[in-house]
């Protein structure tokens, strides 16, 4: 049995991911013009953006996963459903706390009970709900699929989280997707910025997606080995056990 | 000797809905344990929340809605877990997957016994709330509202529910998986409720958002349901 090695793509990601995300910061910090209104609170706004990117896009992943799973049941897509869950929600928590930090000076509260805001803290709960399903099943198969089923159901939360913002008076600006409506909701004195005042802007947004994503990538190959070198060392322990009961 | 034929899954999945609901109300008539278990708990419920109001009717009233929807959903989870698991101990579920019946068919006629079920508590509640808090809840949109958000909330439940009876912790795990998954339901079946509680009607444009997503919510359960109940049940 050969383990796991940290192989030449993951080291590759590892690097680009790093030089990229400090590429971005850079930029953030440095080459970003201070916003009129907020002035430097609004350089939040590129992590958190890049975050609740990452978010839905390893949710979009474990949905992916999980179809798989159903269609052809393998380990691999259950540890890839797995990886991109936990990833998932540790982005989805960052995004969270840059927008509560970000929501304070702009909105002068942590928190508020908007509809998007519900939406996101109900998607996190139910994919929290996920780590709870799986540590109540013994049985390995039946673990592999159930938590494909539950991936595919959780995904609507997200799906509803998207639809709703777009549907529902909000207070929460709309990026993706959402130059109108962010305009009219600017028109109409709703949200505190319409959309990206300047070019240096959009580049940095973008420049700082792409470093999300990349850090999302390189985590989710190192994850889905350390996931590997468990199932490994699993086995092996099982072995020595029984090579010593063997013995006795 | 002949075999009877084997009608074919198409022509038989609306009659074996039906016999299934059949089924299960029929068990319900004789023993009137899930609807009774779910019109007590909801009762103390509501009273317990009434202490958390204090006397202050004013606050009651205006969280009303909210409250029914809440009294709803806990009083669902028991409903679920009652007419699952009680299959399921018996053993009578194995026979039913035996049976000749198409698994979606399994699937739509819990669904829809249950949410008759669900239904019936909710006749009960609003008459409750009407008492208690003095608000319209009679009016035909309320009623429609609650039986979409009791469907769809039910289509979710009974998948989750299929899954959960068959884990370690069973009664533990439902209502940590299922609630959450339920709240994008309620957050706009509750905006549409309210919007009703006024003595004037709202603009069909002031609700419409909030039905439409209650809506996406039913649809998007049921299809979910439908393409993965039985990776659920299977042995």
């Amino acid at each position: 049995m050969e383990l796991a090695k940290l192989n030449r793509n993951t080291r590759i990601l590892n690097i680009a991911a790093i030089v990229v995300l400090a590429i971005a910061l850079g930029m953030i910090f440095f080459y970003a013009p201070v916003e009129q209104t907020m002035g430097n609170v609004q350089r939040i706004f590129y992590f958190h953006v890049g975050s609740a990117w990452v978010g839905s896009l390893a949710f979009l992943v474990a949905l992916v996963s999980g179809i798989m799973f159903l269609r052809k049941p393998s380990r691999k897509w259950d540890t890839t459903a797995v990886a991109a869950v936990e990833i998932g929600l540790v982005f989805l928590s960052m995004a969270i706390v840059s927008g509560s930090v970000w929501g304070k000076p702009a909105w002068n509260t942590w928190w508020l009970w908007s509809p998007r805001l519900t939406m996101v803290t109900i998607a996190w709960l139910a994919y929290a709900a996920y780590f709870m399903l799986r540590g109540a099943i013994d049985d390995e198969e039946r673990r592999g699929r159930f938590s494909a089923v539950y991936v595919i159901i959780s995904f609507v939360t997200i799906i509803l989280t998207f639809v709703s913002i777009r549907i529902l008076r909000d207070i929460h600006p709309v990026v993706f997707g959402g130059a109108m409506e962010s305009a009219q909701g600017a028109s109409e004195g709703l949200q505190e910025f319409s959309g990206l005042d300047s070019m240096k802007m959009v580049i940095t947004l973008n420049v700082s997606v792409i470093a999300f994503t990349l850090v999302f990538g390189a985590w989710m190959l190192n994850r889905i080995r350390l996931q590997r070198l468990t199932d490994e060392t699993q086995i092996l322990k099982s072995r020595v056990a029984a090579q010593l009961q063997g013995e006795v | 000797m002949t075999t009877p034929p084997i009608s074919s899954e198409q022509s038989s999945f609306w009659p074996s809905i039906w016999t299934i609901m059949r089924k299960d109300l029929r068990i319900e008539q004789h023993t009137g344990q899930t609807v009774s278990v779910m019109v007590m708990f909801s009762l103390v419920t509501v009273i317990m929340f009434n202490f958390a109001l204090g006397t202050n009717l004013g606050a009651a009233r205006e969280l009303s809605t909210g409250l029914l929807w809440a009294t709803i959903l806990l009083a669902g989870t028991l409903g679920l877990n009652r007419s699952l698991a009680i299959e399921q101990e018996n053993q009578t579920f194995d026979a039913l997957l035996i049976a000749p019946v198409h698994r979606n068919a399994i699937y739509l006629g819990k669904v829809f016994s249950i949410s008759l079920f669900t239904l019936a508590l909710e006749a009960i509640l609003v008459v409750v709330f009407i008492v208690f808090f003095d608000k319209p809840f009679w009016r035909p949109p309320v009623l429609l509202v609650l039986a979409m958000g009791t469907f769809g909330y039910i289509a979710a439940g009974v998948l989750i529910t299929s899954m959960s009876i068959q884990t370690r912790s069973r009664d533990v795990l439902l209502p940590v998986l299922l609630l959450p998954l339920s709240l994008p339901l309620v957050l706009p079946a509750a905006m549409a409720v309210s919007a009703y509680m006024f003595p004037q009607w709202p603009e069909w444009s002031e609700v419409q958002s909030a039905i439409s997503l209650v809506l996406i919510y039913d649809l998007l359960m049921v299809t979910v349901g439908l393409f993965t109940y039985h990776y659920v049940v299977e042995a």
